[in-house]
């Protein structure tokens, strides 16, 4: 069922999607990469504590699967997918906020880094627990189907976690039920130390869609555009009520599964071939020149907006209060519990006999 | 009014709620065309459609997972898990997301739904159609855990926890369906989910347990005041999370001893905590050491006639250790 996406096109015949729509997904392409180098750096200066996990180099699939996302879709990201709540719309600040775990976070400081969710653009705060995401995202489009919206879920997951049972569950309910969800498959071949070889037998993640009965498709991660054609027809599917669809999106993990992990388990070449080589920022740069729309001018434009946007955000996160320690105990229930803490630790009761006396 | 089973009382409480408010649905193995593997959700599927009464692939993963997310994007759903044994391919669900998901968006995102769980022993079930594994989810800040013991209960409750804007694992007891009859008000009536119930009035003893084995400890109170003339004050846990100590407190502080009755194995059950929280704040009141009557620690309850009754509690079991706790 799986089928290959078409190979990158290298002639001058008109662009295959309107030139407005390459120059969105070039420009958040080039957000999102500057965002996340610089929070890299940030980390690396302790300016914020935890973990940061980079989709540096994966960004044509982000960028190419969510850009024309609703706010009212939703998404469903795990740990690396930091730079969905860019494209999907979320204020800088808040999003630095996250990184930086102050009050001002939209989680005011409980989740970790880049575990980001945002609840009025209907993007899911992930645990780390993988393929969690998944299958919450997959009920989410569940209720969309009864409320008879015309929204969408797309969820997004690493070839790892494919491997465990529930991401197997949730696709097999989706297909059951005709769910409107677009599952986005990052291959990007490393599950933390584990190489694909050893997490999979077939070739191609989207082959598994045939065991569902859903459409399952493989294509270049590393092509804004094919992941774009490719999944706006899937969105369209989910939409119209024909079902999931499952995007495999074939990449490579440029750094470590973390900032802490050096990844000393990889062939230098291999690496070495995806940063010059498969880089999609210059692969699109020199797509628009062949085509003719590229303009050094409009990037620079890009970049001067945005790095001034990510100077007060960082400004903003660094200056901004922390959570109080009590709150800690908030947000448990719907109703408080401070109280019933501080009780328990502190009241005592003495026989009612002796009260009498 | 009306004489109903306790299995009945659930029917009656799905059928009033899914007719209030239409964002409720439910979902499980065997729920929609068979009605449930014990009937409890009989006659939903005509009532109300396919849309809203869903037979689920094989996965209580996914049932779990799904209705998380359905709540967080406004349903109010009602899975089933048939045997509580069953429910650990739902464990991350229930206990990473369900009871985290509020926490972790600081209140921005929720996921209000009411897992009915079967579960208990005492039916010649087996290792695995028969566990009490409430103390798993009591465990979790976040789950509200309920068990009703009373189809008074089995209805107000059900209705509490589907109205509730929390996560809630509501156990029901597989004994009690069709063992106990009580007449229940045929109207709309709510529980209080924040209160234990005290079932017997007493001034000599406290006794504390849920579900099945609440009404063993109600038959060994009767029987202690008949051949002891001791009086002892029976208290319905009712929710096993967030406990009601105050209710329990206050009776001891009535009648300074202590007995919990949990059908759970002994260590860490839900006795180990409100024998704690006891011995911590009401430690002057007690004038014997808290007891406990549990099920023994082996991994199950194992199935032969002989082997179960050993493993479950009695009455006779229930009132040697009354008996032992009056008498220190």
């Amino acid at each position: 069922m799986a089928t290959k996406a078409k190979e990158r096109t290298e002639t001058t015949a008109s662009l295959p999607i309107p030139v407005e729509k390459m120059k969105q997904l070039y420009a958040m392409m080039l957000r999102c990469r500057t965002m996340e180098e610089r929070a890299r750096i940030l980390y690396k200066q302790s300016r914020f504590s935890g973990n940061y996990y980079a989709a540096i180099g994966q960004e044509a699939i982000e960028v190419g699967a969510a850009i024309d996302l609703r706010p009212s879709d939703c998404v469903a990201p795990s740990h690396r997918d930091f730079i969905a709540g860019l494209i999907k719309g979320v204020p800088l600040k808040s999003l630095f906020s996250q990184l930086y775990a102050r009050k001002t976070s939209p989680d005011q400081g409980r989740s970790s880094p880049a575990h980001g969710g945002y609840a009025p653009l209907n993007i899911i705060t992930p645990a780390s627990t993988i393929a969690a995401q998944w299958n919450i995202g997959t009920g989410v489009a569940l209720a969309l189907k009864m409320q008879k919206k015309d929204d969408i879920t797309m969820a997004f997951c690493g070839e790892g976690a494919t491997s465990l049972g529930f991401w197997h569950e949730a696709v097999n309910f989706a297909a059951v039920l005709q769910l409107p969800i677009v599952y986005v498959v990052q291959n990007n071949r490393w599950a933390e130390s584990v190489n694909i070889k050893y997490q999979m037998r077939n070739e191609d993640v989207a082959t598994r869609a045939a065991g569902y009965g859903i459409p399952g498709i493989s294509v270049d991660g590393q092509d804004v555009v094919a992941v774009y054609r490719v999944v706006q027809e899937a969105i369209e599917r989910a939409r119209k009520g024909g079902g999931p669809t499952l995007v495999e999106c074939k990449s490579y993990r440029w750094f470590g599964h973390s900032e802490i992990d050096p990844a000393k388990y990889r062939d230098a070449e291999e690496v070495e071939f995806w940063h010059t080589q498969r880089d999609p920022i210059p692969l699109t740069e020199e797509y628009m020149r062949k085509h003719g729309v590229w303009s050094d001018e409009e990037k620079q434009q890009v970049l001067d907006a945005f790095n001034k946007d990510l100077e007060e955000a960082i400004q903003f996160a660094e200056n901004a209060p922390w959570p109080e320690p009590v709150e800690a105990l908030d947000h448990v229930y719907s109703f408080s519990i401070r109280e019933r803490a501080l009780e328990l630790d502190r009241k005592t009761w003495t026989p009612q006999a002796l009260k009498k006396m | 009014m009306a004489l109903v089973t306790y299995i009945d009382a659930i029917n009656m409480a799905l059928h009033e709620e899914m007719k209030r408010d239409e964002r409720i649905y439910v979902l499980g193995e065997d729920v929609a065309v068979m009605g449930g593997a014990f009937r409890a959700t009989k006659d939903l599927l005509q009532d109300f459609g396919p849309m809203r009464v869903i037979d689920s692939p094989l996965a209580e993963g996914i049932i779990v997972s799904s209705s998380i997310g359905a709540a967080m994007a406004g349903m109010r759903p009602v899975p089933e898990i048939q045997f509580s044994d069953f429910i650990t391919p739902a464990f991350d669900a229930i206990t990473q997301q369900a009871a985290k998901l509020r926490y972790r968006s600081a209140g921005s995102q929720t996921c209000p739904f009411t897992l009915r769980v079967c579960y208990g022993g005492g039916v010649s079930g087996g290792l695995y159609h028969s566990q009490t594994n409430t103390t798993w989810f009591a465990h979790e800040p976040g789950l509200r855990v309920i068990a009703p013991s009373t189809p008074y209960d089995a209805k107000g409750m059900l209705k509490a926890a589907i109205r509730d804007d929390n996560p809630v694992i509501y156990f029901e007891h597989k004994k009690l369906y069709r063992s106990i009859k009580e007449d229940i008000p045929t109207d709309d009536y709510v529980c209080d989910l924040d209160k234990c119930a005290v079932r017997r009035e007493g001034s000599d003893l406290t006794a504390v347990s849920y579900g099945y084995t609440m009404h063993l400890m109600l038959q060994a109170a009767e029987k202690m005041q008949q051949q002891h003339g001791i009086n002892v004050e029976c208290i319905d846990l009712r929710t096993l999370n967030p406990i009601d100590y105050a209710t329990i407190l206050d009776s001891v502080a009535k009648t300074s001893r202590l007995v919990i009755v949990q059908e759970d194995h002994r260590t860490l059950g839900i006795g180990s905590e409100i024998a704690a929280i006891a011995a911590e704040q009401a430690f002057d009141c007690l004038d014997a050491p808290i007891m406990r009557v549990t099920a023994p620690d082996v991994p199950a309850i194992p199935f032969s006639k002989p082997l179960e009754e050993f493993y479950m509690p009695t009455v006779d079991k229930i009132m040697a250790v009354m008996e032992k706790s009056a008498q220190y």
